[in-house]
């Protein structure tokens, strides 16, 4: 008799224990997706009744469900446009949680070398003005690597990306003719090459296809062991992305961001800077009617921005500078 | 030459070619089941069964709630598609020449034919939108609706292949005709019956595209049927587009098991349709 009290309770209070789990669901870019569901699993731990799941749809999808309500953040690796936030019809904060950086990779049968790229190089590569790797364009940078004579494909993302919006952001700041033709957007109009979904698309492309180039997350490129050249920054240097020269990029753009965390900080100006690097940003509602869930959201996102950040380096991310952190603590009390 | 001879040449070559053609039909899945089994292999253990799945960096980790929360949308869906689909069907088989019965016969066909991931986009609007949130529930309609045309169709096939005489003899001792169908001709062919849901259900066990956006995916236990769950086809498809090699071992390992569940009901659909084919041909 007495066991089966002791059972009751206690099923009682599993009952009630998993009455309170509170569950919130957010969606969006794939890139910050492996730190994300670390965040979110160590978050679990120190608070078991929070069960924040976030699944990665891409940037796209990631604003659209927001704005259509169905998950309670977002997640994006370009900042919402003013037309997406205005449709929205609500507040929403842009919280920068880590860094990327966009590494172009290139598979040259028998050339083993870092190659160096300047981005007016990679811009008319991608705008189909230089067709061979043997190019005087892609010589006068690599003077002792022997280029064959061959063709050059060009791979792109085929599916709305972040990953494709940096890209093109950083190509049009040094290229006034990519601006021109291509734009920056997730999807644009590419004038030539192959498309891949993906991250992973992209990778498999450039994999199989000799002669190839194209681009993806730093983290890809290391994971999938292809080879990634260095980019020349905006002064001078051939730099070659790794979680210290991309968080260098941030720590400059830091001095002069802007009150809503939208900046891009591609071909930003200073020493030992990666050009391509960008932030990936969380979209937290500012006021929800949920307080309950807002709550939590908020004292997540403090943890993410603090203890959370030591896990980034491990999964190939930059961590952010700290006087980033310190502007989106401040931020982070506007919210409800 | 002989007119003989020249028949048995060509009758053996176009043997040949058949069985050619058999063969390279079958090699596809002969290497599906290998590559899949061997890639997969590996990442099975009792933890993959028992355990939840893990951050990125953490070895092991399974897809426990990825199993319960396949089994639990196949269990809806189920719900939902197999009465109707099943009424439906004894009424095709019933009242086969009838207008209406040719325009829902046409209905299931065209149903059949709709790519899943239109089905996954109507789920979520008509099921995810108005609530605003995602659902197992969702996910559940969203393959019902893929069960119900096949579950129709089968139903109404496999009562046909039921003897004549089976009807007649209920209707000449007394029995009215629904009585004759629900106690005679539908028991006979209820493992056929059986069948069709078999066949719906390994349909549907495999299919990502309606469920992205209607049950989404959870990456906790969940067998709440208002929130968002797991189901093994999106985690399988999340892992394999990850940079990581782990969650491609795991990805692999629920991809083996999705076909193994699937083969496992084809065959137990064979077995069972066989007991009514013997009682075909006495």
């Amino acid at each position: 008799m007495k066991k089966l009290i002791v059972l009751l309770v206690v099923a009682l209070f599993a009952m009630t224990a998993a009455a309170q789990n509170v569950q919130i669901n957010g969606a969006g870019a794939t890139f910050p997706f492996p730190i994300y569901s670390k965040w979110f699993s160590e978050y679990n731990k120190l608070h078991p009744n929070a069960l924040i799941n976030y699944q990665s749809i891409g940037s796209g999808g990631g604003i659209r469900q927001l704005s259509a309500g169905t998950v309670f953040f977002g997640a994006t690796d370009g900042p919402m446009t003013n037309e997406q936030i205005t449709a929205a019809g609500f507040r929403i904060l842009h919280l920068p949680t880590v860094l990327g950086g966009v590494v172009p990779v290139y598979n040259i049968p028998d050339v083993n070398a870092e190659l160096r790229f300047t981005g007016k190089t990679l811009a008319d590569i991608f705008l189909g003005r230089i067709t061979k790797w043997n190019d005087a364009a892609i010589k006068a940078t690599n003077p002792n690597v022997n280029l064959p004579n061959l063709d050059i494909t060009v791979a792109h993302r085929s599916d709305g990306s972040g990953t494709s919006y940096i890209w093109c952001d950083y190509l049009s700041k040094v290229s006034p003719d990519y601006r021109k033709t291509v734009g920056v957007a997730t999807a644009v109009n590419w004038p030539v090459g192959v498309g891949g979904k993906g991250n992973e698309g992209v990778a498999g492309l450039v994999k199989q296809t000799p002669g190839s180039i194209g681009y993806v997350e730093l983290i890809y490129a290391i994971q999938n062991k292809i080879s990634y050249g260095s980019v020349q920054n905006a002064v001078g240097e051939f730099i070659r992305a790794s979680t210290e020269t991309v968080s260098n990029a941030a720590a400059v753009a830091a001095k002069q961001m802007p009150k809503d965390f939208r900046v891009s900080i591609t071909n930003a100006p200073g020493k030992n800077v990666y050009p391509i690097s960008s932030f990936t940003w969380l979209l937290v509602q500012q006021s929800p009617s949920d307080r309950t869930r807002s709550a939590i959201m908020k004292d997540f996102v403090k943890w993410a921005l603090t203890t959370g950040q030591k896990f980034a380096p491990e999964l190939g991310y930059a961590p952010l500078p700290a006087e980033v952190v310190a502007l989106e603590l401040q931020a982070l009390n506007t919210v409800k | 030459m002989s007119v003989m001879v020249r028949r048995r040449i060509v009758s053996r070559i176009a043997e040949t070619l058949c069985a050619g053609a058999v063969l390279l039909a079958l090699v596809p899945l002969a290497l599906i089941l290998f590559y899949v089994l061997r890639q997969g292999i590996g990442a099975l253990n009792i933890a993959f069964f028992t355990e939840m799945p893990k951050p990125v960096g953490e070895p092991g980790g399974g897809m426990a709630n990825a199993i319960v929360g396949t089994l639990i949308l196949i269990g809806i869906a189920a719900l939902f598609a197999v009465p109707i689909g099943c009424v439906c069907g004894i009424h095709l088989a019933e009242y086969p020449d009838t207008k209406f019965s040719s325009v829902v016969r046409f209905a299931a066909d065209v149903m059949n034919g709709v790519p899943s991931i239109v089905v996954g986009i109507f789920a979520y609007g008509i099921v995810v939108l108005p609530v605003k949130r995602f659902s197992a529930i969702a996910g559940g309609i969203a393959l019902g609706l893929l069960m119900l045309p096949i579950v129709v169709r089968t139903t109404e096939e496999l009562l046909r292949l039921v003897p004549a005489g089976l009807r007649e003899g209920a209707l000449a001792l007394g029995a009215t005709r629904g009585r004759a169908v629900f106690t005679v001709i539908v028991p006979a062919a209820l493992p056929g019956i059986l069948t069709g849901i078999l066949v719906a259900i390994a349909r549907v066990a495999g299919e990502t595209a309606p469920l992205l956006f209607t049950s989404f995916n959870n990456r906790f236990w969940s067998t709440n049927l208002g929130q968002p769950i797991a189901s093994l086809t999106v985690q399988v498809f999340s892992y394999a587009i990850s940079p990581y090699e782990d969650w491609h071992r795991q990805a692999w390992a629920g991809a083996f098991l999705l076909v193994a569940i699937i083969l496992t009901l084809s065959i137990l659909a064979r077995l069972s349709v066989r007991g009514l084919e013997k009682m075909n041909r006495p």
